[in-house]
């Protein structure tokens, strides 16, 4: 199943790529390496690969830039690498399109874990909306728009239904607060961060054990949420 | 020329004359004269010279024409009535021209005293004036007590701002070298643009300018007072030139201070991890190692150092960040238990070892704060905690409200507060210990201290009862906005 996994890795620096193939490639997944942006352009059409490891900052061009224009004809998933620490950066490149991403520096067994989630969802996607999703005790019946602990109903309001609904359907991607606002509120609310906090915390209440260590709607700070099975 | 005072000195006169004229059998000449000049005086104190002099004259006219034998007629036979009549206009002038002299001297006076009281005004705001746009303020409003002035502005020397109409470049060259008020006919029916310029003992700090709708305000004395107010703007312009650059140098030195610490440690704390790092990575490369199983250990070793090294370089970037004043606050509102949550997620690997307790106050307000510098703060008390108390010891994080400050802690089970002054804790690359082999350079609560007071917040430091240390972040409690439910249309 692994060997017909394939993974492009763009990134200039030749240590972190290095590394970073290997450590794929010890997965058993196939792993394809760029250097840059070009060279990226011409593996991407003759690989067609299933995910990509795209550092932000390559020497030939603007990582997000790329982004964009890739989201333009395909929904591959994108795990961006990024030196920088400062948030908006970060989800500059997941509005544009970017379905997680790892600070640099980071271990093996991170990459490897946040590779895998990203899989994980893509062979989801493919299973066309799935009626029940499944995480810890609860279940969420899309179909009679009912969430369920253990067989019995949970009394969500319809905001906090759809929340969840976007979390959900998004496992282990990082949803930025734009894009969560976007999809439950509409597009006039991109801005309202405080309607997304106060919802998030009514959400945490009903659905996690302890609000204050959530486990399935983790905070990304500054960047938005998680949704973790 | 104004015609109303000597309407009033004629009837004056005239007045006078009918009063007296019956009576005339009865009054002495000599006292007629002197009701004269009384009249006279009178006028000299209402109305000043000229006024007085007509009065004069008529009142001599009607003295002899009326009262000096023979009567109704303007012949004076006796020498002696002559002579009576001459002192009368004499006096009468005289008297006159030193009452109204006296008056003006009175009005000076008062006036002088006005603009004095207006200059102490103006030199006592001054002091308080920290900006130019103090300064303009405050001259605006000194001005506007005296008369009507628009488009008031301080020209800074060399400016290249576009000057009021007709002042040219030029124009504003010659009054700067001319050291003295001018003025210049503006469009406009009597509209007059002023320029003073600024001086000061060493150059020029400005030019004043302002447009007056009537000329006719600037009097000698007016000017004179114009030039010493520009006097005392040039002082306070000066004063704040020089507090600026004194500023500035001061903001230089604390960053070259800063700097120089940032390099002392990063020299010794660096070096030392780095040392080490390239040690253990030789002798994994050169195949040194004895087991295999030390191999194993030294790479797992090499990589826990070079973490270590992440977490320096990190502090260290943030904290030259936060110094050097560039860091704008992201703030919004929130609720607490968010940024607690992602603090304890973010250190799950730190806090491994130590069971955590969370105990938050249920229904705390939200507070206005930068979710990102506030969960670094959080995780670098709750490292802190973990690094310096025994493994399996508990942490205890709570939240609770106190007044209008909402009271965030960090408390272990440690060895407690060293002796040394508990406020230095907080200080840059302070540590506890001076030497231990608890890796850090003292950076972490410097660095929650200083994102705490830019939130407007304080920290404080504690030894706990029962053994072990708190430390605590207060931060305001303010009014959050009402969030109105935002229900999307279903």
């Amino acid at each position: 199943m692994s060997e017909d996994i394939r993974i492009l890795v763009v990134e200039d620096d030749r240590n972190i790529r290095q590394f970073v193939a290997s450590a794929l490639e010890s997965e058993g997944y196939q792993v394809a390496a760029a250097g840059s942006l070009r060279q990226a352009g011409v593996e991407l059409g003759a690989r067609s690969p299933d995910l990509i490891v795209l550092d932000l900052g390559l020497p030939d061009g603007d990582g997000v830039q790329f982004i964009r224009d890739f989201r333009g004809w395909s929904a591959v998933p994108i795990l961006v690498l990024s030196a920088r620490s400062l948030e908006t950066e970060k989800v500059v490149a997941l509005d544009a399109g970017a379905d997680d991403y790892l600070s640099k520096p980071f271990g093996v067994s991170e990459l490897l874990a946040r590779v895998r989630a990203q899989l994980r969802r893509r062979t989801q996607d493919s299973e066309q909306d799935p009626p029940l999703i499944r995480f810890g005790d609860f279940e969420i019946d899309c179909v009679n728009r009912v969430v369920r602990r253990r067989g019995e109903a949970l009394h969500l309001t319809q905001i906090e239904y759809r929340l969840l609904l976007c979390l959900a359907t998004h496992p282990g991607r990082v949803m930025t607060h734009r894009q969560l606002l976007a999809q439950v509120w509409g597009a006039q609310a991109v801005e309202s961060h405080q309607y997304l906090r106060v919802y998030v915390g009514h959400l945490r209440q009903k659905i996690e054990t302890d609000p204050t260590q959530p486990r399935h709607i983790l905070t990304e700070t500054g960047v938005g949420y998680r949704f973790q099975p | 020329m104004r015609i109303k005072p000597y309407g009033l000195g004629i009837l004056g006169c005239i007045a006078l004359t009918l009063l007296i004229a019956p009576l005339r059998a009865a009054i002495d000449l000599s006292n007629v004269a002197l009701l004269y000049v009384l009249l006279v005086v009178g006028m000299a104190v209402r109305s000043g010279r000229s006024p007085a002099v007509v009065t004069a004259l008529l009142a001599s006219l009607a003295f002899a024409y009326v009262f000096v034998p023979p009567q109704f007629s303007l012949a004076i036979t006796q020498a002696q009535h002559l002579i009576s009549a001459a002192i009368m206009l004499g006096v009468a002038l005289l008297v006159g021209h030193l009452t109204s002299r006296l008056k003006s001297h009175v009005e000076n006076a008062e006036l002088r005293e006005q603009h004095s009281r207006a200059l102490y005004l103006l030199a006592s705001q001054l002091t308080a004036a920290q900006t130019r746009a103090d300064v303009l303020g405050i001259s605006g409003h000194f001005l506007a007590t005296l008369f009507r002035v628009d488009d008031l502005r301080i020209l800074a020397p060399g400016t290249s701002e576009p000057l009021p109409e007709p002042l040219t470049p030029a124009g504003l060259a010659d009054i700067v070298a001319s050291r003295t008020l001018a003025t210049l006919a503006a469009a406009g029916r009597g509209r007059t643009v002023t320029a003073v310029p600024l001086r000061v003992s060493k150059g020029l700090q400005g030019v004043l300018v302002f447009a007056l709708d009537d000329a006719d305000t600037l009097t000698a004395q007016v000017r004179e007072l114009l030039e010493t107010m520009a006097s005392v703007v040039a002082v306070a312009l000066e004063r704040i030139h020089y507090a600026d650059l004194a500023r500035a140098t001061g903001v230089r030195m604390a960053s070259e201070s800063l700097r120089n610490t940032i390099l002392s440690a990063l020299s010794h704390d660096l070096r030392t991890p780095l040392t080490a790092l390239v040690g253990m990575a030789d002798t994994v490369a050169e195949g040194r190692t004895a087991h295999p199983g030390d191999q194993q250990a030294m790479i797992v070793a090499i990589r826990d150092q070079a973490l270590t090294i992440n977490r320096l370089v990190s502090n260290l970037l943030e904290m030259a960040r936060l110094q050097s004043g560039e860091v704008t606050l992201n703030k919004a509102w929130q609720p607490v238990e968010e940024v607690v949550g992602a603090s304890l997620q973010q250190m799950r690997l730190q806090l491994a070892q130590h069971p955590v307790k969370v105990e938050i106050t249920p229904a705390l307000p939200p507070l206005e704060f930068d979710a990102v510098l506030m969960e670094r703060a959080l995780c670098n008390l709750l490292e802190n905690a973990a690094k310096y108390s025994p493994p399996e010891s508990e942490i205890t994080l709570s939240a609770t409200q106190a007044g209008n400050r909402l009271e965030i802690s960090v408390c272990d089970r440690g060895p407690g507060l060293p002796d040394a002054e508990r406020a230095e804790l907080f200080g840059l690359f302070r540590r506890g210990q001076r030497e231990s082999n608890i890796p850090g350079v003292g950076l972490g609560l410097a660095i929650v201290r200083n994102i705490v007071e830019a939130h407007g917040g304080s920290v404080d430091a504690a030894d706990r009862s029962g053994g072990g240390a708190c430390f605590s972040l207060r931060l305001p409690v303010g009014e959050p906005p009402r969030v109105a439910e935002l229900e999307a249309p279903a």
